[in-house]
């Protein structure tokens, strides 16, 4: 067995980390500040008038960056709970077991619903749903069990209908989960990714990354199934794993945002390293400081 | 910048906390260097340092050298917040003396807050001792001036005669000097050596004396702490000035005995000391005799004493063995002749006879013998037989009344200097008239039939009256009080000069007022010349005397009449006169005599006290005879309505602010104090019964019946015995109060409105009833229970002593009648002790002391031939018996013999004793 | 009154501020990665942390106070045992932080867009590291700042700032000393871009024409509080979006 070192760091002072170097010329607004007095412009999230006001004023009400789309204003806040939209890939956790669905838990405001109908039960696709299936539905899923879903409704009140209804969705294993901000995930058309280097990533856009061996068969272990290959995963797929889960802990920190290119530049950038190496402070500063090098020159490439 | 202060305390339970304060550094105070003008206020001129100078002394110097510091040349001198600070730590007197100076601008004393300053701040090192560490801080604020200063050539000097304290300083190139070498360098103000406090070692040592030393503070806490010492303040008994009691604090503890010299260790009046219990079988009882300094200074208990204890259980007794706070203040006297005027060394003997000699230093004693003068105590080392103390000024010569007058003022703590300006600012004009706003405002009753009756030569009129007979039969009585919070608005400076006064003094030829003479003698005054503001109670009553309704406001009046006593009772008398005035005054008349009997039914109490008035020569101004104050009816009408109104006020106060009331109450006396009393009255056979207040006035009334074996004045001693008994009337505050009652008058709940003039508490009252019927705002200190309850205190302390600096007036003038004068007059022994007897003369109304155990010419005869019987008040001297009650006849003469205590002699003539009367 | 002078005659507290100066203030926002929000604000020598969840669905114990068109605001707080200069160990739910914390959710009701969180629990822990005065208002300011970091929607910012009367003069920001001098003490949470007061609390009896003045003073001391409370929250704000890439 090879031997483990303990290091101890005392606390030290925090860094500012001013890795952009140029100044983005953004609207940064607080609580309580004017935005703009024209009444022209529609509220967006984040904006709200005084009803009782006579003069239109549009106030923020959290403390972000402006946008404007048109004749829309919308402040993005730097941290929120994660707003589902139709379509969006969400890995989350079975929190509760009840008579037709599954409540799932989802890093938004309320907890998400799967539906016993939303789901491919075995046995093909239009199967009805028998009243025996209500009653062992704790063997498809039970609590704790982490699955990927597609968001299929949003409620008024925002909470979220998922569905596993595709082959590329199902319950989740054989891997390891991180937990970023959902601001960091970029939205793109595809967020399952099969990575060059042996690992599959689920970049979810509530926040929860998947992390896990790319198996055999083209398609995921979620099968659309419920059953989790089970077979001990040699060491060296787990250390890509490993190595994949530490990168990206480490752009998150950093709030680099996440998407396919980042996380892999951020891999590569990190071979020269070991593992455990890519957790210490000098080590990952310098993984990000590369990966943004790489990302700017590509799109100094690109544009 | 922040710092942080952590200090370690002891919690009263014995536990250890850390305690963390911030403390701020500032970089804005101002060092008060700026806008000095030097023609105005020149600096002080000293020999020993070359170029101008501000002075920085140091704490020890503040504390003790009061007196130096307030003289008028002493200027531009800075006091550190560090200096400040310790101060009011040490001793509140003295920090508030230092505040007076600092806010007086022409002395140009600068507070610089030292602690706060980022120039002037340092840390403390570890293991430095606070004084150490107080001390560095002087220095190094020191060394910050002198920076200041160096541009402008003009030098920072510290004060200090520590001597540790002035090398350190000099060895980091300050100019320290100690206070002596300064004052006596100073040019042109030579007085201020006199000035100077002594420090301990200084004085020469009698060898006669050697106290034993007192323990250190922190020993006598833990012996309080652990029970072994007793803590109490020392008071020293009137009759013998070695001789002393001292009341633990704590409930239900017995008052400790401390007898002589030794045990009294160096302790004065009033200080708080720790006391050690003696073992039982050295316990001793206060003595019987009556030692008087004059005849006896110095004496010990005699051996009869001795005897005594034999009989009878000592009471507990103990000894000094440390002092807590000393309560020192200037006092009042004069040199002792003694020596040579040559000498420097004197002692001084307050006129105070409880506080013992004072020794000073002083060049001017040719000048200061033959004057009244103020000294103040430094110190008492254990090696010297006096306490230290330096002079601070002279009165006057002895004798001289203003000066005497001065003297009893002072000693009483009575504030007679004439109003300052920001006083005088807040009068009106002298033409003031009222405005037509307050007519408005007010009810008229104008029309009203009211008069006023005062005694002769009044000028503050506080009250008026006025009676009306309505169609219903009921009749309309008013009782009308000078608005003088009109004039007086709250948190003014004649507010809080009155305050403090708290009552106006009537000396026998002087008064001296609380309010100016403006509002006291003319704008407020209700007299009959014009329209007055006042404030009425109004009561609806019938012909019974028995109250309907009671109402309250703000009106204006014209009295008709202003008479006195004698005038009015003419008016009542004269069947011709039938104006509305003179009717009212009947009404009144027989009103108060319903009112009187039915509060004597209740239990009031009527005691007399020999008043007496004397005839002051107008153009001297001594007195030519005397007057023994008459009562007439007319008297008795206007304190019964007076009381009356008090009473209603009350009520009406206590319902509306039933927690800020201000009231006034008269503790029951414990049975205990009126056994002299009952013991007395029983050798005439008279049984009082003391059960309630209703009882003993009745059994009063009884003994008034002639009997056998009574004179008839006896019941009238019997009343003047009774008032002994009682506790002082106090004003509270009724939050903090539950019992209301006032025992003498036997009344529920009893205050003070109808004298505003003169009485501060009245002030207070008046603003309560006004808030009370919207008449007037209300502001946050008239609501506040604890300001208003320490206002009491302090008008209970001014009621004393004004009490006591009118008895002594009286005494003065006394004196000054029977100077030169010997006259035979017929007395009544009032009290029977062991050596002495003591006799009222009703003529003069004057109590004096016939010694039994000297003869007429005052040489002492011994005590052989005296029997005392205390439980039957009597005593057998050379076969003569004298019992309490007794007529005699006394012989009155002047004894100018001690100049500072100048009395009167009383030599018994009849019955005649061998030996002891005058031939 | 009281043997301490809690105002020197040269116009200097006792820590050597004057009566309207603040004690020293230092806050962070974003202590805890794990929270939704947290910040932490030292007032002098009171230091406080805030840790805000949610919003997220309501736990099991508050079930019964769902409301569907609001969300509800579960507030705690609590004193650590070492927080003052006697070490005293407080059982959660005793009767001052029960009514602290009501006082603090009673206070930011009024403040959070509600409405825009229906069925939904927002919690706010406010735990007293160490105290010395004004513990109401540290607390307010603390919170205020976790949730700007949460990103939930507030109308303004809360500020808070405490002030008593001495001699006649108000002191602003009280420390522990003068709060137990005895002197009546107002503590207000204002919103101070909207100018409304939110919250306010008097200890003791202050008298009818004093109240204006101490409430001008507070009012004042809650916008010098504020600006402190804006320049943090900017600078945060900038640091994080710099941190962002856009494409």
């Amino acid at each position: 067995m090879s031997s483990s070192t303990i290091v101890i760091k005392a606390p030290s002072k925090r860094r500012n980390n001013p890795i952009y170097a140029h100044a983005s010329e953004v609207f940064l607004v607080t609580p309580g500040d004017v935005i703009t007095e024209d009444a022209d412009y529609m509220r967006g999230h984040g904006t709200y008038t005084n009803a009782g006001d006579e003069d239109n004023k549009l106030y923020a009400s959290v403390a972000g960056v402006v946008e404007r789309i048109n004749k829309l204003v919308c402040v993005k806040a730097l941290k929120t709970r994660y707003n589902g939209e139709v379509g969006d890939v969400v890995v989350g956790r079975i929190k509760e077991v009840q008579q037709k669905r599954w409540k799932v838990e989802t890093n938004s405001r309320l907890d998400s619903t799967l539906q016993i109908s939303s789901v491919n039960l075995p046995g093909g696709e239009l199967r009805r749903r028998s009243a025996a299936d209500e009653l062992t539905m704790r063997e498809y899923l039970k609590e704790g069990d982490l699955i990927s879903a597609e968001v299929q409704q949003v409620h008024n009140d925002g909470m979220l209908s998922l569905h596993t209804r595709s082959l590329r969705y199902g319950k989740l294993g054989q891997g390891c989960c991180v937990v970023v901000s959902p601001s960091l995930i970029k939205r793109r058309k595809n967020h399952i990714h099969n990575l060059p280097c042996g690992a599959t990533t689920i970049l979810a856009n509530n926040g929860y990354i998947w992390i896990s061996i790319t198996s055999g068969d083209a398609c995921n272990e979620g099968d659309g199934g419920f059953n989790v290959n089970k077979e001990p995963v040699p060491l060296e797929e787990r250390e890509v794993v490993c190595r994949l889960k530490n990168c990206i802990q480490c752009l998150a920190k950093s709030s680099v945002m996440l998407y396919d290119t980042s996380v892999l530049y951020a891999y590569e950038s990190s071979l020269q390293y070991q593992v455990k190496e890519i957790m210490s402070e000098k080590v990952s500063l310098e993984i990000v400081n590369q990966t943004i090098s790489l990302l700017e020159r590509e799109k100094t490439g690109d544009g | 910048m922040l710092k942080s202060k952590v200090l370690m305390v002891k919690t009263r339970s014995g536990k250890i906390l850390k305690i963390v304060r911030e403390h701020y550094l500032r970089d804005d105070i101002d060092n008060g260097l700026n806008g000095v003008d030097l023609d105005d206020h020149p600096m002080l001129e000293n020999d020993l340092i070359s170029s101008e100078h501000y002075i920085i002394p140091d704490t020890n110097v503040v504390l003790k050298q009061m007196d130096v510091l307030e003289h008028s040349c002493m200027r531009n001198v800075i006091i550190l917040q560090t200096v400040m600070r310790e101060t009011k730590h040490r001793s509140a007197p003295i920090y508030k003396r230092l505040r007076t100076i600092t806010q007086n601008k022409d002395k140009k004393f600068h507070v610089f807050t030292n602690e706060h300053s980022i120039d002037t701040w340092c840390e403390r090192r570890p293991k430095e001792s606070s004084n150490d560490y107080n001390d560095r801080f002087i220095r190094v604020a020191t060394q910050f001036y002198n920076e200041c200063l160096s541009e402008r050539n003009q030098k920072a000097v510290l004060l200090t005669n520590d001597k540790a304290n002035c090398d350190l300083a000099k060895k980091e190139g300050l100019l320290a000097v100690t206070v002596e070498d300064y004052v006596r360098n100073i040019v042109g103000f030579p007085e201020l050596l006199d000035k100077l406090a002594k420090a301990d070692e200084a004085m020469e040592v009698d060898k006669s004396i050697s106290y034993p030393e007192h323990l250190k503070l922190s020993q006598l806490q833990t012996g309080i702490k652990s029970g072994r010492f007793k803590q109490g303040k020392l008071n020293i008994s009137r009759q013998n000035y070695l001789e002393g009691k001292v009341l633990p604090q704590g409930e239900g503890s017995k008052e400790i005995l401390i007898q002589g010299r030794m045990h009294l260790n160096r302790a004065v009046n009033e200080d708080i000391v720790a006391v050690e219990m003696l073992p039982e079988n050295q316990w001793s009882l206060p003595s019987d005799v009556i030692l008087d300094v004059s005849v006896q200074p110095g004496a010990e208990i005699s051996e009869s004493h001795a005897e005594d204890l034999k009989k009878k259980h000592g009471i507990p007794t103990g000894k000094v063995v440390g002092i807590i706070k000393r309560s020192w203040r200037s006092y009042c006297g004069i040199l002792e002749s003694f020596g040579s005027p040559d000498m420097t060394r004197h002692l001084f003997t307050p006129a105070e006879r409880r506080i013992p000699r004072i020794r000073i230093e002083t060049r001017q004693a040719k000048l200061l013998i033959g004057q009244r003068i103020v000294v103040a105590i430094d110190s008492w080392p254990r090696f010297s037989k006096y306490p230290q103390g330096h002079f601070v000024k002279a009165l006057g010569e002895i004798g001289d009344k203003d000066t005497e007058n001065k003297v009893l003022l002072l000693e009483h703590d009575v504030a007679h200097e004439p109003f300052s300006q920001a006083v005088l600012n807040c009068l009106p004009s002298a033409n003031w008239s009222i405005p037509d706003e307050e007519l408005r405002k007010r009810e008229d009753l104008r029309g009203l039939p009211i008069c006023s009756v005062d005694p002769p030569g009044c000028t503050d009129i506080d009250d008026c009256l006025h009676l009306r007979e309505w169609t219903d039969g009921n009749l309309e009585v008013g009782v009308h009080i000078a608005d003088v919070t009109h004039f007086i608005r709250p948190g003014t400076a004649l507010d809080i000069e009155a305050r403090s006064r708290g009552t106006t003094v009537y000396l026998c030829d002087k008064r001296i007022d609380m309010v100016p003479e403006l509002l006291s003698s003319n704008l407020c005054s209700l007299r009959d010349d014009g329209d007055r503001l006042a404030f009425s109670c109004i009561w609806v009553m019938n012909h019974n005397a028995e109250i309907i309704s009671t109402r309250f406001c703000k009106s204006v009046i014209r009295s008709k009449a202003s008479m006195t006593y004698a005038q009015a009772q003419m008016l009542i008398d004269d069947a011709t006169q039938n104006d509305d005035v003179t009717i009212g005054l009947r009404g009144l008349n027989k009103l108060a005599k319903i009112l009187k009997a039915r509060r004597t039914l209740n239990g009031a109490l009527s005691l007399s006290s020999p008043e007496v008035r004397f005839h002051v020569d107008s153009e001297t101004h001594d007195p030519i005879d005397l007057e023994t104050k008459k009562l007439r009816d007319t008297n008795s009408m206007v304190e019964e309505f007076m009381l009356l109104a008090n009473c209603s006020v009350a009520e009406k106060i206590q319902k509306e602010f039933s927690d800020c009331a201000v009231l006034r109450r008269h503790p029951e006396p414990p049975k205990s104090n009126f056994d002299v009393l009952v013991n007395a009255a029983r050798t005439r056979g008279l049984e009082l019964s003391i059960n309630t207040s209703r009882e003993l006035a009745l059994s009063l009334d009884e003994a008034e019946k002639p009997a056998e074996n009574v004179h008839p004045y006896i019941s009238v001693l019997l009343r003047i015995l009774a008032t002994r008994c009682m506790y002082q009337a106090v004003y509270f505050c009724s939050g903090l109060e539950s019992d209301f009652r006032h025992y003498g008058l036997a009344a529920p709940i009893y205050t003070h409105f109808t004298s505003p003039i003169r009485r501060y508490s009245d002030i207070m009252v008046h603003r309560l009833l006004a808030a009370s019927i919207g008449a007037d705002s209300t502001f946050s200190d008239l609501l506040n229970k604890q300001e208003i309850q320490q206002i009491c205190n302090n008008l209970n302390f001014r009621h004393r002593m004004a009490q006591y600096a009118q008895r002594a007036s009286v005494a003065l003038h006394t004196q000054m009648f029977f100077r030169g004068k010997m006259v035979d007059e017929q007395g009544f022994i009032i009290v029977v002790r062991k050596n002495a007897v003591q006799v009222l003369i009703p003529k003069y109304g004057l109590e004096g002391t016939v010694f039994l155990d000297r003869d007429h010419q005052g040489n002492a005869v011994g005590t052989s031939n005296l029997e005392y019987n205390e439980d039957a008040c009597e005593i057998v001297a050379n076969g003569v018996l004298l019992k309490v009650f007794d007529e005699v006849t006394v012989q009155i003469s002047h004894d100018a013999s001690n100049i500072q205590h100048q009395r009167i002699n009383l030599h018994l003539m009849k019955p005649k004793i061998e030996g002891i009367s005058a031939p | 009154m009281a043997g301490l002078e809690l105002i020197s005659d040269q116009g200097y507290r006792i820590d050597g501020r004057k009566p309207t100066e603040l004690r020293q203030i230092r806050c962070r926002l974003g202590v805890f990665t794990q929270a939704d929000g947290s910040s932490y604000v030292e007032q002098g020598n009171t230091k406080v942390l805030a840790s805000i969840y949610g919003p997220h669905e309501p736990s099991s114990n508050m079930r019964s106070k769902i409301s569907h068109d609001k969300c509800i605001i579960n507030c705690e707080y609590s004193q650590a045992s070492f927080s003052s200069a006697e070490r005293k160990h407080r059982p959660r739910g005793d009767r001052k932080s029960l009514d602290m914390a009501a006082h603090i959710k009673q206070t930011f009701e009024s403040c959070i867009h509600t409405t825009l969180y229906p069925r939904s629990q927002i919690d706010i822990f406010l735990q007293i590291l160490q105290s010395d005065g004004s513990n109401y208002c540290a607390c307010v300011n603390a919170a205020t700042l976790a949730i700007v970091d949460a990103g939930i929607a507030m109308k303004d910012y809360v500020c808070a700032c405490s002030a008593s009367l001495a001699k006649g003069t108000t002191l602003v920001d009280i420390n522990h000393v003068e709060e137990s001098a005895g002197c009546a003490e107002l503590s207000a949470a204002v919103m101070p871009k909207l100018n409304k007061i939110v919250y306010s609390e008097l200890n003791g009896r202050l008298h009818e024409d004093e109240i204006g003045k101490v409430l001008d003073s507070v009012v004042l001391g809650c916008n010098d509080m504020f600006a402190v409370m804006e320049r943090t929250v900017r600078e945060h704000v900038e640091e994080t979006v710099s941190n962002f890439t856009h494409s």
